[in-house]
Formats: structure tokens, sequence, C-alpha cells
């Protein structure tokens, strides 16, 4: 065995994120190119997973691509997650690049087993020498009614267990370039897409979910936050579907001269400890946005960054999450859970209150 | 000036279908590979790029159901 089949890591400087020019696509399509791209390029990059083939996934983000590259190279599996996944890790570890859909991040319990013993920890196991290129892309999110073991981000889950990057892109040209960057990448990376910033026309869709996008292959960096709202108040620390629910409020609450910073965080692992702490130097108030359950998660984590750093940052913090409790399949009570914009204005009201 | 048809996507003459999103707006330069529309029936998309080069007029608003076949932008 050797790792001389894989890409060495190019350089410590982080890529320059082109601008992204007029052509509009929705996050879904973006996906789609990316991985399309990286595959018209590079023959070991390949696609597995339950209906990503004629199917296209069952969210659109692989529709398209068995057409252009059969089906030698866009695999149907079995539903078998703990197989599939497995065949994946053994594809990569032998130099392949694989993209293996796990159709829902609820599914990770019949498969976990592949994911964090031996997915995250070969490179460490191997004392280096074995590296493990692989994509893990997932559905994610709530808000369509579709029940507790459909419905759930559990993004905190992936990133609170060593040895993987952990993406979660809220719009379509950070999820074309965070696809790229994940297929180049030498590590495993769970890519987790919410299922309301894909621009489906059957979920309920969101205006930001369709954006412009560059033609050109390009990376966005991994682990690097984006301010998507500059703002001196208050900083919103959230990320995926719920950055666009916190620019609402943003827009909405600038009308009355409360200015508030949005910080998309674009990745858990590695999470951009320094843009939080440097929002926060500036606006001393902090909310934390995040459809993960609340406790023993990321928004914790957030808060923890800021007090390890200087706690007397802090005037205010508040969070707005999924209380501990599964998300119900009923409209009312499910958007009672989620972090709709309702609750991160009034999070925001009251921490710039006093 | 081409008139851009809703595509030709159900059996069933008389179902209608939807324009789920428009990737471009009324005035702008397209091209027989400009992704102008995502359009559905019944669920299932198309994508929609125009026969012609040219400066697009949106005719029929995003969501709003339309018979499969009628004229819902043209470019000149």
């Amino acid at each position: 065995m050797t790792t001389t089949l894989h890409r060495k890591d190019q350089s410590l400087a982080l890529p320059i994120e082109p601008d992204p020019g007029k052509r509009k696509l929705s996050t879904a399509k973006a996906m789609q190119e990316a991985i399309s791209q990286r595959m018209a390029r590079d023959e070991s990059v390949f696609v597995m997973g339950e209906d990503v083939g004629p199917y296209g996934g069952i969210f659109s983000s692989t529709t398209g691509l068995i057409d252009r590259f059969g089906p030698e190279r866009v695999l149907d599996t079995p539903i078998s997650e703990t197989a599939f996944i497995g065949l994946g890790i053994g594809a990569a570890v032998e130099g392949m690049r694989p993209i293996v859909e796990l159709m829902f991040a609820d599914f990770f319990g019949v498969c976990m087993d592949q994911i964090y013993n031996h997915m995250a920890k070969i490179h460490y196991e191997s004392g280096g020498n074995v590296r493990v290129p692989m994509v893990l892309m997932m559905a994610a999110g709530g808000g369509y009614s579709d029940g507790a073991q459909h419905s759930q981000c559990l993004w905190g889950t992936f990133a609170h267990l060593p040895g993987m990057k952990v993406v979660v892109p809220s719009n379509p040209y950070d999820a074309k370039g965070l696809m790229t960057a994940a297929i180049d990448s030498d590590d495993p990376v769970v890519f987790v897409f919410h299922k309301g910033v894909m621009g489906l026309g059957w979920m309920s869709k969101n205006d930001r979910s369709i954006g412009a996008v560059p033609e050109a292959e390009y990376i966005v960096p991994i682990g690097k936050a984006r301010v998507a709202r500059e703002g001196t108040d208050v900083t919103i620390v959230t990320l995926s579907l719920s950055v666009h629910h916190s620019l609402d409020v943003a827009e909405k609450l600038a009308s009355e001269g409360i200015s508030v910073e949005v910080i998309d965080l674009r990745s858990l692992v590695p999470l951009d400890r320094e843009a939080i702490v440097r929002s926060v130097s500036k606006t001393g108030r902090l909310v934390v946005v995040d459809e993960d359950y609340q406790s023993f998660g990321l928004s914790g984590e957030v808060i923890a960054v800021v007090a390890e750093h200087d706690p007397s940052l802090l005037k205010r913090v508040s969070r707005v999450c999924v209380p501990d409790v599964p998300i119900p399949y009923a409209h009312a009570l499910e958007y009672a859970v989620l972090p709709t914009a309702a609750r991160i204005e009034a999070a925001v009201r009251n921490v710039v209150a006093t | 000036m081409t008139d851009v048809l809703f595509p030709l996507m159900s059996g069933k003459a008389d179902a209608t279908g939807v324009i789920v999103t428009w990737f471009v707006e009324s005035g702008d330069q397209v091209t027989p590979s400009t992704l102008i529309a995502e359009v559905a029936v019944d669920k299932v998309d198309a994508e929609v790029y125009p026969e012609i080069s040219g400066v697009i007029t949106l005719l029929v608003e995003e969501s709003k159901e339309v018979p499969q076949g009628a004229v819902i932008a043209q470019v000149t």
C-alpha cells in the first residue's frame, strides 16, 4: 500500500473564492456540476448510493450523472448502508475517490461503525500511512412533515467524533465549491446538505437556494466561515438553512436600527473559531442558531469558543436550536421546535435589549 | 423572435405544469446552452433551454400553473 496515488495538499494558502458571475443555479444543480466536473477530469471519482442512478438522488444531488458517466461510475446500491459505505471506504483506501450518498443523515444508525470506526480512524490507526479520500454526503433537516426519523440534522454528532471533516453549505455557490474541495480532500468529508437549501420545487423553496455560480471549477476552502451579512450590534452564528432565516431577521431588524451580523460557518470541522471570536469581539452579543438538537452540540461549542478566548467579551448570549425532543410529524408541532425566523427574531431582540 | 414552450412531459395532454424556477430574468442575454428554467409536471422535473440566442422576456410567473405547450417566454 502506498499513498502515491493520492494528491498531496497543494498549499497552505487558502484558495481565492472567485466572483460568482451572473449564471444562476439551484444548490442541487451546483452540487451536480461540481461532481460532474471532477468526474470528467478524474476517473477515480465515482458515485454510489441508494437511488443515485436513474432517479438522480431523492433530493436531486446526482441528477443526470448516470446519463453522462454510465452505470459503472454511478452505482445504485442495495439498501444496506453498512455494505456500501464499507465498499466506499475500501475503494478510497485503494486510491479511488468515492462519493457515497447516505440517503438521510437519520440513517447513520445502521452504518455508524463503518463511518466512525473505519472511515474516520483508518488514517490514524495506520500511523498516517493510509488515507481515505472519500465524500460521504447526506440529506438533513426538517420542515416538511417527514417525521422524527427523516428530519434530523445530526451534523453535531459527526463533528463530535474525530477524524472527519464536516461541511454544511447554505447556498449554491458554497455547495459547488465545498463539494469540489471535499472531492479533492485526502481525508474523509461528511457533506451534509439541508433539503430546504436544495432549490427543489416540491419542497418549500427558499429564494436563496437559487444563486449565482461560476461555470468553471473552483474551491471554497473547508474550514473558513463566511460573513453573510455585516453588522455591529449582535452576532448570529449559524449554518445551512438557518442562515437564510437569520438573514431574513437581519433585514427586518435593520429597519428598526438593530444591526445584525450573520456568520455562516459553512463547516463544523474544521470550525472557524477565529471568525466567531472576531465577530463577537465587535458586537459583544451572540445568538447561535442551529437546527440540530440543543444540548451537547454545536451551539454549546460555539459559546465555549468565545468563553475560553475571553469571557468578558460576552455581554449577552442566547441559542435557538431544536429542544431535546424528536422532530414532530404534525406541521404545527414541528414548526414549534424548528429554529424559525420568529424564534430567531425573539432571541435577537432579547440579547440586544439589555 | 422565437417562443419558448413549456415542454410536453406527460401523456395526459390536459395535465398542467408549473415553473419551478426561473434562472434568468427578462432582459438577460441567453444562448442555447443557458439553463433558463426548471419546470415540473406531477413532481417530474425538466430543464428548459432556448433554441436561439438573444434577449429573453419571461411571460409566466414562477410557481404558476400553465398548460403543457404554453408559451412561457420569448427570445428576440
